[in-house]
């Protein structure tokens, strides 16, 4: 079996660190490099996975690497999508999938014409209390879907992630995906429109730190969606992944990362996970995707929708009403 | 506070035992009578129910009259206090004739289904210079009471958004199945989650702008609710109802308030000292207990409350404009599910 060559287009985005990781634990796959702009980083990371430093990840793209991993900012994505896509590379890209319309069409148009696979990096369709709750609710353990119920709180990042020209957004976008694309999954339908509060409040970042999203389902499904960089720096878990799907026949809840251990040492206290994260599992997709060549679980399309979601969310926070979201 | 009047406190507090009669002997009667067994400075003299079987069961635990008519009630017995722990729709008619008869009044929650009954009620409280107070007792539960003291110590900050949730399976046990028509209960919206409404508004603020989605009464005993709450000074909420849990479920309630310093987390399901596993039929069952000693039940301490505010001679602490307060938040929310848009409430700070 001939080996698959992936290459990581920059780690300025850290979940670039575990997916590499990951990477590194598959039979067949071989890591060809890394690309960062940023060249401390960047050979920094490549001594630590053992692989070739790219300081342009436009010289990685005329390599015969078959599939790259986008983990730039979210304002960068387009730029390295398209390249990626006129490349002929197979490409997952991080989420938020992209930070507005013009983008997200201009990713998927290239993916299409040049026939590449795009997926979006959704781990929890990976984590495995998330798909066994997929499970019962697809099983009809609890009926129809009626309402759910998500949160994903976690800590406030730093850096890029605070500065809208890069990151498109404070948490509604970077936070609201990952449940949107969940609700999407579970109910098999598309938000129709979204109303949403949300605003600097709780961080003094001048980056909107909480939000709330309430959104509705084309099959009439009614939803919220806390976004909420809510936690302060000595939360014990970071992130917190919380679902409570209510049914006609009974009521399914899931908190992704419950499995885990309390940790108590002299300077802090924390939980540390010992369930699937699914980063490892979203990686593996990747490959195998390439490898076998077809469609991913979790497209770039899948990401263009969730984001359209926080986009909606954005304008009603503006307009306190009810905003449809508009699709590509 | 004059010294004849401090001197007329105390001899009341010495000597008084305030007459209390209660009128409706239902789900909450049973809770008030409970709590009335220790009830310092009042004593249940009188119970009324059209079920007399019902009102003479907890007369006989306090050795109280019973009734199946009110007015009957009202004409044969000394009376200070009226209880009303009946449903929602009655609560306007009850608690204006024991006004009328210079009763001092307690209402359960909500205190009516539509603001110009709760101002009706209040008003006619005022005129008459008799005591009101409505019983949203969430404000004297232990848990929700720590949260507000470790707020108050600074501990995190600024309180900025707030969770709570309020779920279990549809109230089936009530008289007539009055939950079920929502033109007599209001349905979750107004029954369930003004609990947390009231403590919201009391604790956070004042609210601007309500969203709401429920199910709504198309299916009978299954609703859920999904609220988000701006508040003027700019925090948001998020408030969880349900009546759709499947029936025999645990009720629950949680909280989450995030400050701009830190945060707390409740979950009344998380947090039971006691944990029982004992065989049944079936192989065995779970039982879990939060117990807590008699004068920190939140029943008791509300009814102790109002009762103290009388012998004092003071306001009682829930007023019956911070009844009114909470019901305009539940209304705008069913205006808001019902119109699918967000309803802006008037007035406030």
């Amino acid at each position: 079996m001939k080996n698959i060559k992936i290459g990581v287009i920059s780690f300025e985005h850290m979940h670039a660190l575990s997916y590499t990781s990951a990477l590194k634990d598959i039979e067949g796959v071989e890591l060809i490099g890394i690309a960062d702009s940023d060249s401390y980083r960047g050979t920094e990371m490549a001594a630590k996975f053992d692989t070739k430093y790219y300081k342009d990840y436009k010289e990685m793209l005329k390599t015969d690497v078959d599939g790259v991993i986008v983990c730039t900012n979210n304002m960068l994505h387009a730029q390295v999508v398209v390249g990626a896509a006129n490349a002929q590379k197979d490409i997952l890209v991080e989420k938020p999938f992209s930070v507005n319309y013009e983008s997200a069409e201009i990713m998927l148009n290239a993916c299409k014409k040049n026939d590449v696979n795009i997926m979006t990096a959704f781990p929890l369709r990976f984590n495995q209390a998330v798909i066994n709750g997929k499970k019962a609710i697809d099983n009809g353990e609890i009926g129809k879907i009626l309402s759910i119920t998500g949160i994903n709180h976690g800590k406030i990042p730093s850096g890029w992630f605070l500065d809208k020209n890069l990151s498109g957004g404070g948490c509604v976008m970077d936070h609201t995906v990952h449940i949107a694309d969940l609700m999407r999954w579970f109910t098999q339908s598309e938000v129709k429109s979204v109303y949403a509060e949300s605003g600097a409040l709780i961080h003094n970042k001048g980056i909107d730190d909480c939000g709330i999203l309430n959104v509705e389902f084309e099959n009439g499904v009614f939803a919220t969606i806390d976004t909420s960089w809510a936690h302060h720096d000595n939360y014990r878990i970071w992130p917190e992944i919380y679902m409570e799907i209510v049914g006609t026949e009974g009521v399914i809840t899931i908190d992704a990362f419950k499995q885990s251990e309390e940790v108590y040492s002299k300077d802090s206290i924390y939980d540390d996970p010992w369930g699937s994260d699914g980063d490892a599992d979203l990686i593996r997709e990747f490959v195998d995707v390439i490898r076998e060549r077809r469609k991913p679980l979790v497209t770039g399309l899948d990401g263009a929708r969730a984001m359209e979601i926080a986009l909606a969310a954005y304008k009603s926070s503006d307009s306190h009403k009810v905003e449809a979201v508009r699709r590509l | 506070m004059s010294k004849l009047l401090q001197t007329k406190v105390n001899h009341l507090r010495r000597d008084k035992v305030l007459r209390i009669a209660m009128v409706g002997a239902g789900t909450m009667g049973q809770v008030h009578s409970n709590s009335y067994i220790n009830i310092k400075g009042g004593k249940l003299i009188a119970i009324c129910d059209i079920q007399e079987e019902k009102a003479k069961k907890l007369a006989d635990i306090h050795c109280a009259a019973y009734y199946v008519n009110f007015d009957e009630m009202l004409k044969n017995e000394d009376i200070d206090v009226v209880d009303i722990c009946l449903p929602t729709y009655m609560h306007k008619e009850f608690v204006l004739k024991s006004i009328e008869n210079n009763k001092n009044v307690f209402c359960e929650k909500p205190i009516a289904l539509n603001v110009g009954d709760a101002e009706e009620m209040v008003e006619s409280a005022r005129e008459k210079g008799v005591k009101f107070s409505v019983g949203h007792v969430v404000r004297f539960f232990p848990a929700y009471e720590a949260a507000i003291r470790t707020i108050e110590s600074g501990k995190i900050g600024t309180p900025k958004l707030i969770r709570t949730t309020r779920t279990g399976s549809y109230p089936s046990w009530g008289w007539r199945d009055w939950y079920g028509n929502y033109d007599l209960s209001g349905g979750p919206l107004l029954d369930l989650i003004i609990h947390d409404f009231d403590w919201i508004r009391h604790n956070f603020g004042d609210v601007e702008r309500v969203y709401a989605k429920s199910l709504g009464n198309r299916k009978h005993g299954q609703d859920h609710c999904l609220v988000t709450l701006r508040l003027k000074n700019g925090a948001i909420v998020h408030s969880e109802g349900s009546w759709a849990y499947p029936s025999g479920s645990m009720f629950g309630t949680t909280f989450e308030i995030v400050g701009t310093d830190g945060q707390i987390e409740y979950d009344s399901r998380e947090s039971s000292p006691i944990k029982k596993h004992i065989k049944d039929k079936e192989g065995s069952k779970i039982v879990m207990e939060s117990p807590l000693p008699a004068d920190e039940e939140p029943y008791t301490k509300e009814i102790q409350e109002f009762i103290d505010s009388i012998i004092e001679g003071r306001k009682p602490k829930i007023s019956g404009e911070d009844a009114i307060k909470a019901l305009k938040i539940s209304l705008a929310a069913i205006e808001s599910s019902k119109t699918g848009e967000a309803v802006v409430i008037g007035g406030g700070k």
